[in-house]
């Protein structure tokens, strides 16, 4: 059944924090002012890649109105920053390895007078040689970016002998697929507002997708004790996996501690564009061979990530990818390598879709090539060599079994638009009215892993309490970025304990009050909350219940939660409400929990247990006078568990598909010689609604096993991660041509027109 | 906090109404209204985030119509009626507002002021519109988050809503 708001009845609630984001009444963190605050901005390179003389600050410390011009000196702890591996300077010393980099920052009181203060710090540079191409920074003669190398990771997974298998195989497909550098583009740029307390210790207002791991960071950057910085890290305006890592605070947690007043920072999109992460641009080449039959029998992959000057989560993406080339076929021989590689071009970094997004581009790719040899459907082909649901992961390891990849397969395999593809036979089958548009439909399926993986910490937990004021407190250590979290957690409070809405509070993203739940990324926060809910609901409920009998004087078990208080369980009428409750027991009435996302029982690193699985149909319009394809149709099925908020769910796969549509046929962040030839929102273009006038409908499928007790599984990036390929195969169909480069070029596709040909 | 911004000095008196009250603000003309409104009078649903006019998060109405606050200047506000994303609900809950509540027409919400007043001034001047009238008043709108689709639904949702509030 479609997911829309008619079939899902009652279940499709408003947002709890609606009514803050369309009367613009609520306070983002870049909304913040404080009375004797200041103005903090960043002096960055000059040049992608150079040694640095000196810096000289003193100009800029006279100018009337400076407070503080901070250098590398001033740093009292660690000087680096990054979640995985702390290799990116907060304020560089003597080299400089891309233009996001960061020499200098003012605290001034104006924005005026920071900028003029900016202009007036003198950096002597000697230019050094640029590494903008990543496998140029593989060459024996190429300057080093780090002390161990340039080769940032590397990843291998091999299986049987695929030289001897290529010998076998009746049909083979060898293609390099290219895809962009994609940038998240969340409309709210970096920034917040610092504050040292009276108390001595620092509060920091920014977005951040892990609260701990700021303050973590933060707290080695700073040297001082964790509990003496305090990190607010919601509501966010759009992250994607952008904000993840440290941005500007640092800087602002500097300048604060230094000038002992409130700092406020909001990166220019310009800044933004300059210094924040984008999506690794990779270079993935396949061969893959198959017998007479059909059969896989061979899959060789090679993999170059281009992950800029600094690791962040780069090796993590990279293992991402590596599991994902491989999908949810068989294939007897494998040989996988990956390498992802520093060079002097901007940040790549943690992106939704994590790497997943290029590798099933490629992957996909490479079955429709193989279908098209064979003679065969590009579906039959597909579930001829899919996985089993009692099959291992894709790195031989043992997973949460599901029968996901059947059932999206065969949702699709009856779908409306795909039906209308057999039907099309070839790309001449139905006329349109303008010759020159030309309709293709095309189809691809994924696996998509949830969590960190395996040899990562992966807490996970929260909190349930009766407030002093009566209230059920929520209390977690996720963040809301507009996924739809806070909606998600009152859904569940209410369908699984039987609370109203009013009854709920919930505390989120402040590392004062909520206990480490990890990280909202990875699609993990909404199955992290349900589980944590599964573990409280029975101890936290008894607690209610035994604390509102003794009030009562009556038997726990004739009670039951209500809306608004505890109500008998033979009739629906409020005996006593939860504000009554909480004056009259002495008891505390609380529930806590603790544990950790499921992992799999292997030791390859990265390896994932849960798994989403998706697939989507599309329906293109190629115009072949300007190249331009029109996405007009798209059909998605996601295999993901029980659907929490309907809503939610919806707006996730239609948002993520968008992300995939940009990054298909519009987007890439374009560098040369390691700068940014794109600034802002005027040569950087993301989908608008005119790109997204085609109908897009999803279709949730929630069976699990029986024996199943994970729950739902994570939708937040799934939907970002198949659309690609299928708008690939639609404008084969379309046009005749594999694409093998993101974002199509509209040059590839146009076609000289029928009254110039002579046809 | 732009680039470019507060580099004339030249001081003016802009005298304009916001939200219906009539304000006089001691500026220069070549201050950007964005700054105006979310520093000087602190209406913060005004959203920051392109400075160049390309994604709509600073849509306000001048007179009705739909104007990027980022490059409208002061001098052009003068004797100008503008209504910002908290004027829009000064009398209750707009139906627009009400439809993207009820139709989830935003995820982080912060294009969803400047988006609600580009709907607003379209609805205002065409009650009706086609699709493709939509499509084109909102496109200078970026939303990042939902894919549009929750704004589809959300503007034929209120362009019902407001027939029958009639």
């Amino acid at each position: 059944m479609l997911l829309n708001r008619v079939n899902s009845g009652g279940r499709w609630r408003i947002r709890p924090d609606g009514i803050g984001k369309v009367t613009g009444s609520l306070t983002y963190l870049t909304d913040m002012t404080a009375g004797s605050m200041l103005y903090g901005l960043v002096l960055r390179s000059e040049y992608p890649h150079a040694s640095v003389i000196s810096i000289q600050t003193d100009k800029a410390e006279k100018l009337p109105g400076v407070h503080a011009v901070l250098t590398y000196r001033d740093v009292p702890g660690l000087n680096a920053f990054g979640i995985a591996h702390p290799d990116q300077p907060v304020l560089c010393e003597d080299r400089v390895r891309y233009v996001g980099d960061a020499l200098a920052t003012v605290a001034a009181e104006s924005i005026v007078i920071a900028q003029q203060a900016l202009e007036l710090i003198e950096v002597e540079y000697e230019v050094l040689g640029v590494l903008d191409d990543p496998e140029r920074a593989l060459h024996a003669d190429a300057p080093l970016l780090h002390p161990k190398g340039n080769a940032m990771h590397r990843t291998t997974f091999t299986r049987g002998n695929v030289d001897e298998a290529f010998k076998q195989c009746a049909y083979i497909a060898e293609e390099i697929y290219y895809t962009p550098r994609q940038m998240h583009t969340y409309m709210e740029t970096e920034g917040g507002l610092f504050v040292p307390e009276a108390d001595g210790r620092l509060t920091v207002y920014s977005p951040t997708q892990h609260g701990f791991m700021d303050r973590m960071q933060l707290a080695r950057i700073l040297s001082v004790p964790q509990d003496h910085i305090r990190i607010i890290s919601s509501p966010i305006g759009g992250s994607f996996g952008g904000k993840d890592e440290l941005n500007v605070q640092p800087y602002g947690a500097l300048l604060a501690t230094k000038t002992g007043r409130a700092i406020k920072m909001h990166n220019s999109r310009q800044e933004s564009v300059r210094a924040g992460l984008k999506r690794h641009p990779m270079r993935i080449s396949m061969k893959t061979g198959v017998d007479e039959a059909g059969q896989l029998i061979a899959h060789r992959v090679s993999i170059l990530a281009d992950t800029g000057p600094y690791s962040t989560l780069g090796a993590e993406v990279l293992n991402f990818a590596t599991e994902h080339v491989i999908g949810p076929y068989k294939y007897e021989h494998l040989d996988v390598e990956g390498i992802s590689v520093f060079t002097n071009n901007g940040m790549s970094g943690e992106f939704r879709g994590f790497g997943g997004n290029q590798a099933i581009f490629a992957l996909e790719g490479q079955m429709d090539r193989l279908a098209e040899q064979l003679g065969l459907s590009p579906w039959a082909f597909r579930k001829l060599n899919m996985r089993q649901s009692d099959d291992l992961g894709p790195f031989d390891q043992p997973i949460a079994m599901t029968e996901g990849a059947e059932l999206v397969w065969s949702a699709i395999e009856n779908s409306r638009l795909w039906q209308e593809q057999v039907r099309m036979k070839d790309r001449s089958a139905p006329k349109h009215s303008e010759p020159w548009i030309k309709t293709g439909i095309g189809a691809a399926l994924t696996m998509h892993g949830a969590g960190l993986g395996v040899g990562i910490p992966d807490p996970a937990g929260g909190r349930l309490e009766l407030a002093a004021d009566g209230k059920i407190e929520a209390v977690f250590g996720y963040e809301e970025f507009g996924q739809g979290l806070l909606a998600a957690l009152e859904q569940m409070l209410v369908e699984q304990f039987g609370f109203g809405a009013s009854d709920i509070r919930m505390v989120i993203g402040d590392t004062d009050v909520v206990p480490d739940s990890g990280s909202t990324t990875a699609s993990r926060a909404t199955a992290m909350m349900w589980k944590s809910l599964q573990r409280m609901r029975k101890p936290f409920t008894d607690q209610l219940l035994k604390q509102a009998s003794t009030i009562l004087r009556c038997h726990p078990g004739e009670l039951r939660i209500w809306e608004g208080g505890i109500s008998l369980i033979t009739e629906a009428q409020l005996l006593l409400t939860y504000e009554d409750l909480a004056k009259q027991t002495d008891v505390p009435i609380r529930s806590e929990t603790s544990f950790s996302f499921p992992v799999s029982d292997t030791k390859r690193v990265g390896a994932h247990f849960m798994y989403t699985y998706s697939a989507v149909v599309v329906k293109v319009e190629l115009n072949s006078l300007t190249g331009r394809v029109k996405v007009v149709e798209q059909q998605h099925a996601v295999a993901a568990g029980p659907v929490i908020n309907p809503q939610g769910y919806l707006g996730q796969i239609e948002g993520g598909s968008s992300m995939a549509l940009g990054f298909t046929l519009l987007e890439d962040a374009v560098m040369d010689k390691g700068h940014y030839m794109t600034r802002n929102l005027d040569t950087y273009l993301v989908p608008t609604i005119v790109d997204q006038q085609g109908i897009v409908e999803v279709e949730p499928i929630e069976h699990l096993p029986a024996s199943d007790d994970y729950g739902p599984r994570g939708i937040g990036e799934v939907g970002s991660v198949t659309l690609a390929p299928a708008i690939a195969a639609a404008v084969r169909q379309a046009s005749g041509k594999w694409v093998t480069k993101l974002p199509i070029d509209p040059a590839f596709l146009q076609e000289k027109p029928f009254f110039l040909t002579g046809e | 906090m732009s680039d470019h911004e507060g580099q004339s000095s030249t001081s003016f008196a802009l005298h304009c109404f916001i939200n219906g009250e009539e304000q006089t603000l001691e500026t220069t003309a070549a201050t950007r209204m964005l700054n105006l409104i979310r520093d000087e009078l602190e209406l913060t649903g005004t959203k920051r985030s392109c400075d160049i006019g390309r994604c709509g998060a600073c849509m306000v109405l001048m007179d009705g119509i739909a104007v990027n606050a980022c490059l409208t200047m002061a001098y052009q506000c003068a004797g100008k009626s503008i209504t910002t994303i908290e004027g829009i609900a000064k009398n209750g809950i707009d139906p627009i507002q009400q439809a993207f509540l009820e139709e989830g027409g935003f995820q982080c919400g912060y294009c969803t002021p400047g988006m609600i007043v580009s709907v607003k001034a379209l609805l205002e001047s065409n009650p009706e519109p086609s699709d493709d009238e939509i499509a084109e008043a909102l496109s200078g709108n970026i939303c990042r988050c939902t894919g549009y689709g929750g704004i589809w639904r959300a503007v034929k949702s209120a362009i019902k809503m407001r027939g029958s509030n009639r």
